[in-house]
């Protein structure tokens, strides 16, 4: 093409890529769920649940309450192990290793896979301290490593420039946006695979929820995101596949922008709309 | 999943059911009034009745306000409301659907100052057959689309869809024979090519009309079926009714 023909033609094949609809036949699984149950005593909170979670996205969790949501969240990192009358039937993989194996060490998979919750709960400590505490744990002990990793780990959640100066001070003093930031630090801070992320805003103020939205946009980039949350449109914000639940059961998992303008199933429909189940 | 007629009702919130259910029923009462507007335009024309043309004239300022007022709610909805599925596709398809019913209105506003100056021409005008034709045929594609947004009619709004077609092809004859009066006699070329205005808005009007008919299409079915051929959109109205 000579020169004068391309300035003539519009390309408007970057906006098309910009626009380009996600696939999830063409994404990296990072979990597969499979033909998943889980009792809480005789009460079965799941119901055969099978997905695959794709890797470097964010998926997005919605349902009522009691729904099933959290509990599925929760397995992603055996949190329900705590839980003393809870038993599990299936699967779960994460990249191909049955996270339900025996032997495997629960701990090395919680630090693959981390864990952010509706409360912030930074301990008791300075603000340094707090996001070395995981590196601590696993054994690292030169000062050097430890101060870049937790100024990354500050950095990547947006709470540098507000905290740079006063990192040893309590981590008690901060805000609740603050500290819930504090806390995603701490997460990243070992460099986890997986982030689970349990109603992350839901006790923050508006412009903090969409701080913690914007660091979920960016921490996608490096981690793989799993968020469970009440705040439909936060899904819909935050999210590039968005699996809805009700009763134990998944009803619909797809792309976002399909499930939130043109759902395939009414009882979806009637969820996101805000009707009668 | 697709829309159904009464499906913006049953939200938890009533009074979401009632703004939803407002910005339909005054999506059709604007097209009631364009429609009437239509009717006088070209029947004042026939009937050479200036001051029915100039009544007609008269509601372009109604339907006007009506886009305003309409499209205002539709933003406020919104703002309040964030919705999604089928009620953000029934705001987005009536917000459109506005703007070319507006655009219909401003559309027969033309006609009607055509007629004035035909009727003031006072000479006998040739090509009135024509008007009369198309302007029938336009105001029915009219009417099929009201009443499929009335309905959430998919299938009738694709019957919109081909009359456009239709349209089209009476349009091309009309001005093939328009340009023979005016070769014939050169004296009625300033009256004719009123005529030909008029014909041209007419079949503008069935564009419009088409437009709206694939926002109802897009509505009932959330798929977008603007810049489609009538095979693509037969194929999404056949999908519809067979998820039903």
């Amino acid at each position: 093409m000579t020169m004068e023909a391309k300035t003539h033609a519009i390309d408007i094949s970057a906006m098309q890529r910009q626009n380009q609809t996600l696939r999830l036949e063409d994404e990296t699984i990072a979990l597969t769920v499979r033909d998943l149950e889980l009792f809480y005593g005789e009460k079965r909170a799941l119901h055969g649940v099978n997905m695959d979670i794709p890797k470097n996205r964010v998926t997005a969790f919605i349902g009522p309450s009691g729904c099933g949501k959290s509990t599925l969240l929760r397995c992603f990192n055996r949190m329900n192990d705590l839980v003393d009358s809870c038993s599990i039937n299936g699967q779960i993989n994460l990249y191909g290793d049955n996270i339900y194996e025996r032997g495997i060490d629960v701990a090395d998979l919680r630090r693959r896979v981390g864990m952010v919750f509706q409360k912030p709960n930074p301990f008791p400590k300075s603000i340094y301290e707090n996001v070395a505490y995981g590196l601590r744990i696993q054994g690292i002990t030169k000062k050097r490593v430890i101060d870049e990793t937790v100024e990354w780990a500050l950095k990547s959640a947006a709470l540098w420039d507000e905290v740079k100066d006063r990192l040893h001070e309590s981590a008690l003093g901060m805000s609740g946006g603050q500290q819930q930031r504090l806390v995603i630090a701490r997460t990243i801070a070992v460099k986890p695979e997986v982030l689970l992320l349990d109603e992350p805003a839901s006790a923050l103020d508006p412009i903090s929820t969409l701080k913690i939205e914007e660091l979920i946009h960016e921490l996608k980039k490096d981690f793989t995101i799993v968020i469970v949350t009440h705040n439909m449109q936060q899904a819909a914000r935050v999210s590039d596949y968005t699996a809805f639940m009700y009763m134990g059961d998944l009803i619909e998992f797809g792309v976002t922008d399909t499930l939130f303008t043109n759902p395939e199933k009414k009882q979806t429909e009637d969820y996101i709309t805000g009707r009668y189940g | 999943m697709t829309y159904e007629q009464d499906n913006h009702s049953n939200h938890i919130s009533q009074s979401f059911n009632e703004e939803l259910e407002q910005i339909r029923t005054e999506l059709l009462t604007m097209g009631g009034i364009v429609e009437r507007q239509l009717t006088d335009a070209v029947a004042a024309l026939i009937d050479g009745d200036t001051k029915k043309a100039e009544q007609a004239r008269k509601s372009d300022k109604v339907i006007n306000d009506m886009e305003l007022m309409i499209d205002e709610q539709c933003t406020l909805i919104i703002a309040r409301r964030q919705p999604a599925a089928a009620d953000l596709r029934l705001i987005i398809s009536v917000s459109k659907a506005v703007s070319d019913l507006e655009r219909i209105g401003d559309e027969t506003s033309r006609i009607c100052r055509h007629a004035v100056e035909l009727a003031e021409d006072g000479r006998n005008i040739r090509g009135y057959q024509e008007v009369r034709h198309i302007g029938n045929l336009v105001r029915d594609m009219l009417q099929n689309c009201l009443t499929a947004f009335a309905r959430s009619d998919a299938d009738l709004a694709y019957k919109v869809a081909k009359q456009d077609k239709e349209v089209d092809q009476e349009y091309r004859s009309a001005m093939r024979s328009l340009m023979t009066f005016m070769m014939e006699d050169p004296r009625h070329i300033s009256s004719v090519m009123n005529v030909i205005w008029v014909v041209r808005s007419l079949e503008r009007i069935g564009d419009h009309a088409r437009n709206m008919a694939e926002h109802l299409i897009y509505l009932v079915s959330g798929t977008d079926v603007r810049h489609s051929s009538l095979k693509e959109i037969k194929k999404t109205v056949k999908e519809v009714e067979n998820r039903e």
